[in-house]
């Protein structure tokens, strides 16, 4: 029995505790967060920004904030902005002087031509952070991107004639290009670029800058909400079927195919399907969410697409295999290792990177950057001896790796030479047969491709490397030949495959310093002056008079004999060759 | 002292040297840079708060103990033990919600707080109204 006072103590505490209960109850609620109105009647309506994901998904928000992903897109603040605007700032190009200046917080390009005419440009939004930075200035309802662009490498400015694949002599805005109709689909969160056909206006907006959480994850809106209640979250951890997460995609739980089409959005180029959509994605925006069925909306770009007139072929080798970035999704699903794969349950981009994890250039961890990254499929080859049976090279050396062998770098994009992801038995035969290079000349450069098939032969007897050429010049060392005969990708990535110069392929190289193409130059310059960091660097930018003055002092160091013979051998294999000019992804 | 103010006493102090003893284990795995601890942000943040409720709600312990020792207030059953319970309840939920949890939230064991707070939030209006009354 409980004495009428203890009644009343304990009916007062229970008062205070239930007054308690409504007071939490009521300041819970009024801050309670609508995510599931966020963006409504927009196209990218659930769209949640990577603050939101982060009140959960600490670790993971960790580290994407680490990677280039983020930074694809940034607004132009100073800690975002990585080029020197203050010290080593300006650049000549063309008759066209830049400089580039910090004012505050602000930042501007001041442009000004021989004839005098000048012009200030402020730089509003940053594009790259990894290999180079490129900036957008804002004109009107459009961004912009400027000509010029920061060498995140090379810590040096350049121009953008510099980095395509164009012989010296373009317009010096030719690479001026409109962000709200091009990079703003791939380098942020579901693009809306608002074009008004009637009217020919813009009004570009994103669901976040930069490559975000919602890239890969869609719209998390109603996650996010139901995510607010803990009872929820506990359905979730405990597997209880009734409270199954929804409307937010897991690239790691889905169908393997469905997750490679996240990353074949951007890493695939693609072209509306049909043509005709592509007035709905200027207007209202880009209709892919990640988990969706992207052919849905686009079909990838091949060597045979075509819009209009314009030909995508020169993106390609001639067996079909991309040589550009941003074609990974191509190279991949025409891999065996796709290919053989059952549909749904087979490789894909995270089958090697990690989103979250691992060196962010690159997005693999350090395992997956070794041969475990192919032996998680290809077990027998783990073990050494096998290995070395296989590869007939020494274990530990490169001729063991498997990425040397079956993903060369034969693949151009932003500055440097990328593996391929047409995952290949290396056959030094397509060199001959598609103009491509071959994974056993990037390394024995001093071979011949004939002299490449001919070991082939006899270290593979059973394999079937391909024909050899009767033509004599697949009997010149294979560096020598690409470097001068081959199309100006060709010649690029041999340049870039001769890091660091050699005493015998300094010659080469200085030679190549010569060719039409700046980007040829750019990997030959870099060659050479990773090798003599004490000489005067060319510059690949350079008219071809003052990168002559800088070369005398670079000739010094090889025989006269050995320079001669370069220079007989770049006149006479470039007289034959056939060039083709690629116009690079945007 | 009466029985009662001895036991809560007891169970104070005692409970004070464990919490304590559990800090400088706390201490120790950040000082040693121990992994399990430092590399998981939510098992840090509830160990944390397990040291300091299990600390401070028990040296409330030892206050209300004192108070009622000097008869500033009484301490009937209805009162103590859910003091006792919340202040056991509290600290104890934290640690296990940090020890075992899943990806993103604490454990199971953080049931054990909320539960404890009500407690001792009922008890401490107890007392706050009994005060009153006397």
């Amino acid at each position: 029995m409980i004495a009428p006072a203890a009644r009343k103590l304990f009916a007062r505490a229970a008062f205070v505790v239930a007054l308690a209960l409504v007071g939490i109850s009521g300041v819970v609620w009024a801050l309670w967060p609508n995510y599931a109105g966020v963006r409504r009647g927009q196209a990218d309506a659930g769209y949640l920004e990577s603050g939101d994901c982060r009140k959960c998904h600490e670790p993971e928000y960790a580290s994407w904030r680490a990677t280039f992903h983020r930074t694809m897109t940034r607004e132009a603040a100073p800690e975002n902005v990585r080029g020197d605007f203050e010290r080593d700032n300006v650049l000549e190009f063309d008759g066209v002087r830049a400089e580039m200046k910090r004012e505050g917080d602000r930042y501007f390009v001041l442009l000004a031509d021989a004839r005098g005419k000048t012009q200030r440009l402020e730089i509003d939004r940053t594009v790259g952070s990894r290999r180079m930075q490129q900036y957008l200035t804002k004109q009107g309802d459009r961004w912009m991107r400027l000509p010029v662009a920061y060498d995140l490498q090379q810590k040096r400015w350049m121009h953008l004639n510099g980095s395509f694949f164009r012989p010296d002599g373009g317009a010096y805005t030719q690479h001026v290009a409109e962000w709200n109709s091009n990079c703003v689909f791939c380098h942020n969160v579901k693009a809306q670029p608002g074009f008004d056909w009637d009217r020919r206006t813009w009004k570009t907006e994103v669901a976040e800058l930069g490559i975000a959480c919602g890239a890969c994850h869609g719209p998390a809106a109603e996650h996010a909400q139901r995510a607010l209640s803990p009872l929820t979250r506990y359905g979730w951890h405990l597997d209880l079927a009734s409270t199954a997460p929804t409307g937010v995609t897991n690239p790691a739980k889905i169908d393997s195919d469905r997750a490679l089409m996240i990353c074949a959005h951007c890493h695939g180029q693609r072209v509306p399907e049909p043509e005709e959509r592509i007035r709905t994605i200027l207007s209202t925006g880009d209709p892919f969410d990640a988990g969706a069925d992207l052919r849905a909306f686009f079909r990838p770009v091949q060597a045979d697409t075509k819009v209009g007139e314009f030909s995508f072929a020169t993106r390609f080798w001639a067996d079909g295999s991309p040589r550009l970035t941003a074609y990974e999704s191509q190279a991949l699903t025409r891999s065996k290792c796709f290919t053989a794969g059952q549909a749904g349950a087979r490789i894909t981009c995270i089958s090697c990177h990690s989103m979250h994890g691992g060196d962010p250039r690159g997005q693999l961890t350090t395992e997956k950057q070794t041969n475990l990254a192919c032996t998680q499929c290809h077990e027998a080859f783990a073990a050494p001896t096998r290995l070395a049976a296989h590869t007939r090279h020494a274990p530990n050396s490169r001729g063991s790796s498997c990425f040397e062998c079956h993903m060369p770098r034969v693949v151009f994009g932003v500055m440097a030479a990328h593996r391929t992801h047409d995952i290949s038995i290396p056959r030094p035969s397509e060199t001959i047969r598609f103009a491509k290079p071959n994974a056993c000349n990037q390394c024995h450069q001093d071979w011949s491709v004939n002299r490449a098939l001919a070991e082939t032969r006899r270290l593979w007897p059973k394999a079937d490397p391909g024909e050899g050429a009767a033509d004599s010049a697949f009997d010149v060392p294979e560096g020598l030949r690409a470097l001068f005969a081959g199309d100006a990708v060709q010649r690029a990535l041999t340049a870039a495959a001769m890091h660091p110069a050699t005493e015998a392929n300094g010659p080469l190289l200085l030679e190549a310093l010569q060719d039409r193409y700046p980007i040829v130059r750019y990997f030959a310059a870099n060659a050479l002056a990773a090798t003599h960091p004490e000489l005067p660097k060319p510059d690949y930018l350079a008219s071809a008079p003052v990168r002559e003055t800088t070369l005398r002092t670079w000739y010094a160091h090889w025989p006269p004999a050995a320079l001669g013979e370069a220079r007989a051998a770049r006149e006479r294999l470039a007289a034959g060759r056939a060039e083709a000019d690629v116009e690079v992804g945007e | 002292m009466t029985p009662l103010v001895a036991s809560l006493l007891r169970q104070a102090w005692l409970s004070l040297a464990g919490w304590i003893a559990f800090g400088l284990l706390v201490e120790g795995m950040i000082g040693f840079r121990t992994p399990a601890l430092l590399d998981d942000p939510i098992r840090r943040e509830m160990f944390r708060l397990a040291h300091a409720h299990g600390t401070l709600l028990n040296l409330v312990l030892v206050a209300a103990a004192i108070c009622a020792r000097l008869e500033m207030v009484t301490l009937p059953p209805a009162v103590a033990w859910p003091l006792r319970l919340a202040v056991l309840l509290m600290p104890v939920g934290f640690l296990l919600g940090g020890a075992w949890h899943f990806k993103g939230d604490p454990g199971l064991g953080i049931a054990l707080v909320p539960l404890g707070a009500l407690l001792l939030l009922g008890a401490v209006a107890q007392l706050g109204t009994r005060k009153s009354d006397s």
